[in-house]
């Protein structure tokens, strides 16, 4: 009746907070205590019974190996559910342990109990025969496993849907306990003494028993059914919870598989099953009390996940060596070293890739996230080695591969305390803004940071694998944003390298006009008007004034013209005015088509050097007879087309001048391109994008 | 005549006013900026300012635009603009718009009679136009067919016409004499399609109206 009793206390128990009043609130703490030292208290007995009744030499008494198992069953979850209902009064785990281990305390304890009362001492103890009666209801063994996967771990069913089944439940055992109390004949090792309990199941009803212990043992598999639905639908912390009661509750499977394979080797395992089957009893009642009070305390996701590959790996591997042996030693001969030495190696040729293929499928098995985002970035990797993915996609993939939307990987730079998004956006430090930053190293060196949603540190393996795995690709893309970074500072110098060139030479050409040029014209005036003043007899000075003067005009003209070339002036009238000044000036005939259209100064002046270097160059070095220039504006580009008729054979590099011409153009954004087959004339073509 | 100075640089300043002073002109005024001048041209109304291009706060083309100002505010003042290099545009507007305005480099200061003569011409309602600019407009390009089809000797002539000087300065400076000026002129102005008009002013208009039309 243990589950009943379960239910009804948590009921109970749920009232008492309501109450305000301080003394109802210590009440249920101060019961769970009770109840759990009142169940120690009673193995602790019962344990003390064994010993007397094996100092008569009773059979089945004094296994001492056993003891420890049987007080860890009991105290476990006695002490564990004692601290859960006292934390939660109102949850019914706590109690559901409490109650649970005193049950089981008592069944156990009826035992040694009975041994003493009816064999060791006869009538030194009253009741033996109720207490054998009581040792026969050890099937409240499962009671509370049962009752905890029903309704961890918030207290309540999955879902209404599965009240028939906890009804199902709790009616079996209830039915299976109604018969053992009212059977014939009690279980082992009491079968010879008569049942006291004055009431027998009816003779027709007889038939009963058989299904009712199957329904028992079907609604261990409910159940497990039950906390599986629960942990397929659970998140964060419920589904850490759901973990650590999977990892105890799996042990159990693993560990009857292992008594199969020790029956099958070495024999019958004899008291060992009960042994074990103590050890998971106290191993879940642990696990509920991590689960519920420190389900942090380790990673579990890690824990069940290694747990499950190794026990698989072994499993396989054991499988593989006994074959192995079987067929070695057919072939070879029995007891030859060879076979060892050949199933040795042929198991350990088999451990690597046997435990990738595990792991996959434990992953693909138990925790498809993690096996699909995992399998996402190993694709993306080898999609940047093939050149069919850019690496910077990394912070996407890993937001996928995580499924955090909100994810966001930012590349730490090298050499600097800075971080970039990947578009070339550089971040100081990341704004606080409720997500959680996680640092992604590689060789112990930082080398991103992730900004997720904090529900992801619920999965600490899930996030360690899967930036694991992408950490390469992350590497290279950051060094690839460093490298960018660079490129467009350097790409940015060079063109306030140039354009401060062209702000020097328009300061430097305002100086020879605004000040040299000036002071040379005062000058030139001052020796006019003393010329003009002097007097009859002076005349004789007249002429080496007009001499003064006229050099004073051709310094001026020479002033100008120095002037012209550091900047034209006419490049303020736009650059068809200046251009058709500079061809006027060449020794060769120029055709000139130049936009009247004008644009922004830096690009003026880009394009006028631009043309006064080709042209400058194909006059030096091409000998033509005719240069067409050609300066057009489309599709929000200035394209220049600069040609001679020449002797051609210009390179970029052979020191023409040509070289300082890409890097004006290319300061600008430009392109640049030459064509000048020898003997067939040279042509330049630019464009420089204006944006207009 | 009547002149206002402005310039910026102190020395030349005074050497232009020693200049026009030297030839029996009057000086009323001396000022380093645009905003001055304005100021001083409508206090004295003079006959005629002389004007520096670049001039405070910005050095831009101040004195240009203070030179359009006084052409539309006093017509009645002639203007004759120095610059330090060429540019053209905003010169040749003024000079085509009407009479009473010249475009000279600073150097052409020098030449002492010419510029006395171009500061004259120009307070007479007349035009200056520097020989360099003149250059800058009459140079053939595809555009400017007709400008092919005049002999050197026509060229020559339309030159120095377009600098705005009479048929008599024409002769003078070319050793022709005014006769076969007249017929040049004649046959340039048929060659371009311009209207013969013995009006000297009006002439320079038109064919300065022309190259600017066609070119440059």
């Amino acid at each position: 009746m243990a589950l009943h009793a379960d239910f009804g206390a948590s009921t109970v128990a749920e009232r008492a907070p309501l109450n305000e009043n301080g003394s109802v609130r210590i009440a249920p703490r101060l019961v769970a205590w009770c109840l759990a030292l009142a169940a120690v208290a009673l193995i602790t007995g019962g344990l003390l019974l064994d010993r007397i009744a094996a100092a008569e030499h009773v059979s089945g008494s004094g296994v001492v190996w056993l003891y420890p198992f049987l007080l860890a069953a009991v105290s476990a979850p006695a002490l564990v559910g004692a601290v859960i209902a006292a934390q939660r009064p109102g949850g019914p785990i706590g109690w559901i342990l409490v109650l649970g281990s005193l049950s089981l305390a008592a069944v156990l304890a009826a035992t040694p109990y009975a041994w003493v009362a009816l064999d060791a001492h006869p009538g030194a103890l009253p009741g033996g025969s109720w207490a054998a009666l009581v040792s026969s209801l050890w099937p409240t063994f499962f009671a509370w496993p049962v009752a905890v996967a029903f309704v961890f771990p918030d207290g309540r069913l999955p879902s209404r849907r599965w009240r028939p089944y906890a009804i199902f439940a709790a009616g079996a055992f209830a039915v299976l306990l109604v018969v053992l109390v009212m059977a014939d004949q009690l279980e082992k090792p009491f079968s010879d003494v008569t049942n006291p309990f004055p009431l027998r199941v009816p003779d027709g009803l007889g038939f009963v028993r058989l299904p009712a212990w199957l329904s028992v043992f079907a609604s261990l598999f409910v159940g497990a059914g039950a906390a599986r639905v629960r942990y397929k639908r659970s998140a964060g912390i419920e589904r850490l919870q759901m973990l650590w009661l999977a990892y105890a509750a799996l042990l159990i499977p693993l560990g009857i598989a292992g008594f199969l394979l020790w029956g099958l080797v070495v024999g019958e395992p004899g008291g060992a099953v009960l042994g074990f089957l103590l050890a998971m009893e106290s191993a879940v009642a642990l696990a509920v009390g991590i689960a519920v009070t420190r389900y942090r305390l380790y990673e579990i996701d890690r824990l069940l996940n290694r747990t499950l590959v190794y026990a698989a790996v072994t499993a396989s591997l054991g499988l593989l060596y006994a074959i192995v042996s079987l067929l070695a030693g057919v072939a070879a001969g029995q007891g030859s070293t060879w076979v060892t030495a050949v199933a040795v190696l042929v198991v350990a040729a088999a451990f690597a890739p046997l435990r990738l293929r595990v792991q996959a499928a434990v992953d693909w098995r138990f925790d498809r996230q993690r096996y699909d985002g995992l399998r996402r970035v190993s694709a993306f990797v080898d999609d940047v080695r093939e050149g069919r993915r850019e690496p910077e996609e990394v912070g996407d993939v890993i937001a996928a591969a995580l499924r955090d939307p909100s994810a966001e990987l930012l590349f730490r730079l090298p050499e600097s305390e800075l971080y970039s998004d990947g578009l070339a956006g550089i971040v100081v430090e990341p704004p606080a803004d409720g997500r959680t930053v996680t640092r992604v190293e590689h060789r112990g060196r930082e080398i991103a940071l992730l900004r997720h949603d904090p529900a992801l540190l619920d999965r600490p393996d899930l996030l360690r694998s899967v930036l694991a795995a992408a950490s390469l690709a992350i590497e290279i893309a950051r060094l690839r944003v460093e490298v960018r970074l660079q490129l467009a500072e350097v790409e940015a110098s060079r063109a306030r390298v140039v354009q401060a060139g062209y702000e020097e030479r328009r300061r430097l050409e305002r100086d020879l006009h605004d000040g040299a040029q000036q002071r040379l014209v005062s000058l030139g005036i001052v020796l006019r008007r003393l010329q003009r003043s002097l007097p009859r007899e002076a005349q004789i000075l007249g002429p080496p004034l007009d001499a003064a003067v006229d050099e004073v005009g051709r310094a001026i003209d020479d002033l100008r013209r120095i002037a012209a070339g550091v900047r034209p002036p006419r490049l303020d009238e736009g650059l068809a005015a200046a251009l058709a000044d500079l061809v006027r000036a060449l020794p060769v005939p120029v055709e000139l088509e130049a936009t009247a259209e004008r644009l922004p100064p830096q690009i003026e002046a880009a394009a006028y050097f631009v043309v006064c270097e080709a042209v400058t160059n194909a006059v030096k070095h091409a000998s033509p007879s005719q240069i067409t220039v050609d300066a057009a504006v489309a599709n929000g580009a200035l394209t220049l087309e600069i040609a001679d008729d020449g002797i051609g054979g210009a390179t970029v590099s052979a020191g023409t001048g040509l070289i300082g011409l890409t890097d004006r153009v290319e300061a600008q954004g430009g392109t640049f391109s030459l064509t000048s087959p020898a003997g067939g004339g040279t042509t330049i073509k630019v464009e420089i994008p204006c944006g207009s | 005549m009547r002149i206002v100075i402005a310039e910026d640089t102190v020395l030349l300043r005074e050497g232009l006013a020693g200049l026009l002073e030297d030839a029996g002109h009057e000086v009323v005024a001396r000022v380093g900026d645009a905003e001055a001048l304005l100021a001083v041209v409508a206090e004295h109304e003079p006959d005629l300012a002389v004007v520096d291009v670049r001039m405070p706060p910005d050095y831009q083309d101040e004195g240009m635009r203070a030179a359009a100002e006084i052409r539309r505010a006093h017509p009645a003042t002639a203007v004759l603009v120095l610059s330090q290099h060429i540019e053209t545009r905003h010169a040749l507007e003024l000079v085509a718009t009407g009479g009473g305005f010249g475009y000279l480099l600073k150097q052409r200061v020098l030449d002492v009679d010419d510029f006395l003569d171009a500061a004259r011409r120009v307070c007479d309602g007349g035009s200056a136009l520097d020989p360099e600019v003149v250059a800058t407009l009459i140079s053939p390009t595809p555009k400017r067919d007709a400008l092919g089809e005049l002999t050197p000797r026509e060229r020559e002539v339309l030159t120095v016409m377009a600098e705005g000087r009479t048929n008599a300065a024409i002769a003078k400076r070319l050793w022709l004499t005014e006769r076969t000026v007249e017929a040049h002129v004649r046959s340039i102005l048929g060659k371009l399609g311009l209207p013969i008009s013995g009006d000297d002013h009006r002439r320079v208009l038109a064919v300065l109206t022309y190259l600017r039309a066609s070119g440059a």
